[in-house]
């Protein structure tokens, strides 16, 4: 009896709790709306179906995620912060406003989602009827696209340090295929999941980012990547890894073209996780036997020329505005600022003046920043106006500021300077004219437009030039190669570029100074060797040109149309054995190097009449 | 029938009123089992406890802070890594200490007394008390964080430093807290 006494007032308790909750179930079973005054929340029908939509795909074992929510005992023990992390919208990161436009892959938590999170949190997490559960998520192990075609490895591993600010890594991936590969998808594996926030992969026909690498196969610091190209080759495709996406796949006719021994360069953003870790990419290629028949654009629109944020700043706008030439399909968005940017707004006016947005992003942050895929067919008329229009905050309540207390910070690449950039993925249609010339218009429009906002930016005036040499237009191309070199003197592709338009206006006098230039800057830069070796046999100066034909074959082996020159070059000058053997030589590495096959037919002639003398 | 039902239900009452004698109060477990009393191991020191957990990204990262923070007071102020999640095994914890060069004594606190008697709702989060058991403070160790993934590049407080300084100094009369971010510990709420 005297137990009895002693607890009554917890069994008591006890009882009354029981009593409570009674009427959230009906026969054993939970039931939706019953009115109970509060709405019992289970994780069996309420919970899990969000949790193992939204949540699972990172947070399961070996993801990115810090722990697992795929059985009730995992999410249970996360209830209140679940609750809390999502009425805040820090989780599932999500950027992008709900807006018509729909985009693939979408994280984005309903007000009442959100509010069962709550309410079950504050019910203490029931578990509820085991018979509600929805199956657990099966989740494809290792490759989510299936066993790649062809697998890279990173050269070395990047050692980071357990402490420090954001970190930045590239490797390079040197490809050594046969022949031309299509690429449909490249699937990234970043290494350790947890401490990769996102990875972009940009390809690098010209090995322009090795120069960078102190020891070859190292890789190389740095946050934003310049791809150099001296033929007019814009990027087409967005390879983007972040936690917990399956990479996408393009269709097999918009395959990417990867030439033999074009490099693939992997920007990694890394954030230390407390102990060194090693960090070991491996990206797997997925091809199709198909060439390409669509040919996707990456329309880019930015202006880092006006960011100069004063300190304190909260409301720095930035715009940049593009007018569509040629009808296109939006395929994918991929907006992107550093640490001040707020609000990232895309929109398109269309020709009947009506407005939508393309992307908002009303809290940017840049660690969760990512390539948006659309749901639905977008079609961007010709004549439709995209804007650009980012707001940027450099005061103190911007937590994510480099700087304390703030400071004046400009456009730049390094993570303490600052970019408005949007890149849209396009494919230009063309109604009215061929695809093909709908993209040539495009890509011109949108050099003209980067030289019009900017003629004293480097890169807009040498893409220019690229794209107008690359339809012929050499004499338009000159001023824009002489433009570029003069905003930078020694810049040895442009130095490169504008000696190649020299030759081919017909002044090779002239194109002389700025290859020398080119390869002084960068020595053992081939193609500036090679356009001097033409330049030289353009005025016959056949010494000078065989010499620079014969570093072309050194530092290129396999180039068939350096040794075609140099075998032409050295006939010219009457060596006709030595001649003979590196037209031989050309035709060796390119059985269909016509130029090569002609000369060779020639020298041979000349050989065999000299030895008949 | 109401006598049976009665005795059912206080059946498990009756055990746990019968518990706590069999260890002394606010004991924490050390990684061979035993029940320690930190504050007894370092008689006359301030005495630090971090509330840290094997799987907490943000407790992680500050792994190389808490280490120079307790280099730097070695001397006057004795610190304890503190696992207040009962599911994390000695063998876990052991093996986080590795990975992430630890070389603090680690405790376990499965029943979550020290965390209620150090107040703390998170990990990491920093307790700091009197050498005679008086909580001083209790919170962040800095601001570095300021939400849930969102930290800023260096942090512009050092509130658990100021904390132990204060606490040095026998400044500090009422106990202060700044709240940290972090990973809930469940059960405390």
């Amino acid at each position: 009896m005297r137990v009895v006494a002693l607890v009554l007032p917890i069994s008591a308790l006890a009882v009354t709790l029981a009593i409570a909750s009674a009427p959230r179930t009906v026969n054993g079973r939970y039931q939706r709306g019953e009115p109970t005054g509060t709405d019992a929340v289970t994780f069996n029908r309420d919970i899990a179906p969000i949790v193992f939509r939204y949540c699972a795909p990172c947070h399961r074992p070996g993801e990115a995620a810090p722990f697992s929510l795929l059985t009730y005992a995992d999410t249970a023990k996360f209830a209140d912060q679940i609750a809390y992390i999502t009425e805040k919208r820090i989780m599932p990161p999500w950027l992008p406003a709900p807006d018509e436009q729909k985009f693939s892959g979408e994280l984005h938590l309903t007000d009442a989602q959100i509010h069962l999170f709550r309410q079950w949190a504050k019910q203490g997490a029931p578990e509820g009827d085991r018979g509600d559960l929805p199956p657990t998520p099966e989740f494809t192990p290792g490759w989510q696209l299936g066993k790649p075609d062809a697998i890279l490895h990173a050269q070395k591993p990047y050692s980071l340090p357990p402490q420090g600010t954001d970190n930045y890594w590239n490797f390079i991936f040197r490809t050594n295929f046969p022949a031309t590969r299509w690429v449909r998808a490249i699937e990234i594996r970043p290494g350790e999941k947890r401490v990769v926030h996102h990875a972009n992969l940009l390809v690098d026909r010209l090995h322009s980012s090795r120069s960078q690498e102190k020891h070859s196969g190292e890789g190389f610091a740095g946050m934003e990547l310049r791809i150099e190209s001296d033929t007019f080759d814009p990027d087409s495709h967005f390879f983007f890894w972040k936690p917990g996406s399956v990479p996408h796949m393009e269709p097999a006719d918009m395959a990417l073209r990867l030439d033999p021994g074009d490099d693939l360069v992997l920007n990694v953003h890394l954030q230390p996780s407390g102990k060194p870790e090693s960090i070991e990419p491996t990206i797997g290629l997925y091809f199709t036997g198909q060439s390409a028949s669509k040919f996707p654009f990456l329309l880019e629109l930015q202006n880092d020329k006006v960011l100069n944020i004063p300190p304190d700043a909260t409301n720095f706008e930035v715009n940049d505005d593009f007018t569509l030439p040629t009808e296109v399909q939006l395929l994918a968005i991929y907006p992107h600022a550093h640490y001040l940017g707020r609000d990232l707004l895309a929109s398109a006016t269309y020709p009947d003046g009506t407005t939508k947005n393309l992307i908002h992003i009303p809290r940017w942050d840049l660690n969760w920043q990512a390539v948006f895929y659309y749901e639905d067919e977008v079609i961007l008329p010709a004549g439709t106006h995209i804007s650009m229009h980012y707001i940027y905050d450099n005061s103190a309540a911007n937590i994510a500021n480099p700087f304390h207390p703030p400071q004046r910070v400009k456009g730049g690449n390094r993570t303490t300077d600052e970019m408005a950039h949007l890149w849209l993925q396009v494919l230009p249609h063309g109604t009215t004219t061929a695809p093909e010339q709908a993209r040539l218009l495009l890509q011109e429009s949108i050099a003209r437009h980067d030289v019009t906002r900017d003629p004293e930016d480097f890169a807009a005036q040498y893409n220019l030039g690229a794209m107008l040499q690359s339809k012929g237009d050499s004499t338009e191309a000159l001023r824009h190669f002489q433009a570029a070199v003069r905003l930078r003197p020694t810049e040895p592709v442009a130095n490169n570029a504008l000696g190649a338009a020299l030759i081919a206006v017909g002044n090779p006098q002239e194109a002389v100074a700025p290859l020398l230039r080119a390869i002084r800057t960068r020595p053992g830069y081939a193609p500036a060797h090679y356009n001097l070796g033409n330049a030289y046999a353009s005025m016959r100066k056949f010494d000078e040109a065989i010499r620079h034909f014969s570093e072309v074959t050194r530092l290129s082996p396999t180039d068939s149309m350096a040794e075609a020159n140099l075998g032409a070059a050295l006939a010219e000058t009457g060596n006709l054995t030595e001649a003979r053997r590196h037209l031989e030589r050309a035709l060796r590495l390119d059985p269909q190097n016509t130029l090569a096959a002609e000369n060779l037919v020639e020298v041979k002639r000349q050989l065999a009449s000299s030895q008949s003398r | 029938m109401v006598a049976v039902l009665f005795a059912t239900i206080c059946l498990p009452v009756a055990l746990l009123v019968a518990t706590p004698p069999q260890t002394a109060p606010n004991h924490v477990f050390d990684l061979q089992g035993h029940a320690v009393d930190p504050f007894h191991t370092a008689p006359g020191k301030i005495v630090v406890f971090l509330f840290i957990r094997t799987d907490c990204p943000i407790s992680n990262r500050y792994a190389p802070t808490i280490q120079d923070l307790s280099a730097r007071y070695s001397k006057q102020v004795a610190f304890f890594l503190v696992y207040p999640i009962a599911s994390e095994t000695p063998e876990q914890i052991r093996k986080h200490l590795e990975e992430y060069r630890y070389h603090l004594p680690a405790l376990r606190d499965p029943e979550l007394k020290l965390a209620r008697e150090s107040q703390v709702r998170v990990t990491p989060e920093a307790a700091v008390f009197s050498p005679d058991r008086k909580l001083l403070y209790h919170g962040r160790i800095d601001d570095w964080y300021v939400e849930f993934a969102r930290a800023r590049r260096a942090p512009t407080t050092h509130d658990l430093a100021s904390a132990i300084d204060s606490a040095l100094s026998e400044k500090s009369s009422s106990p202060t807290s700044a709240p940290a971010i972090g990973c809930f510990i469940p059960g405390l709420t």
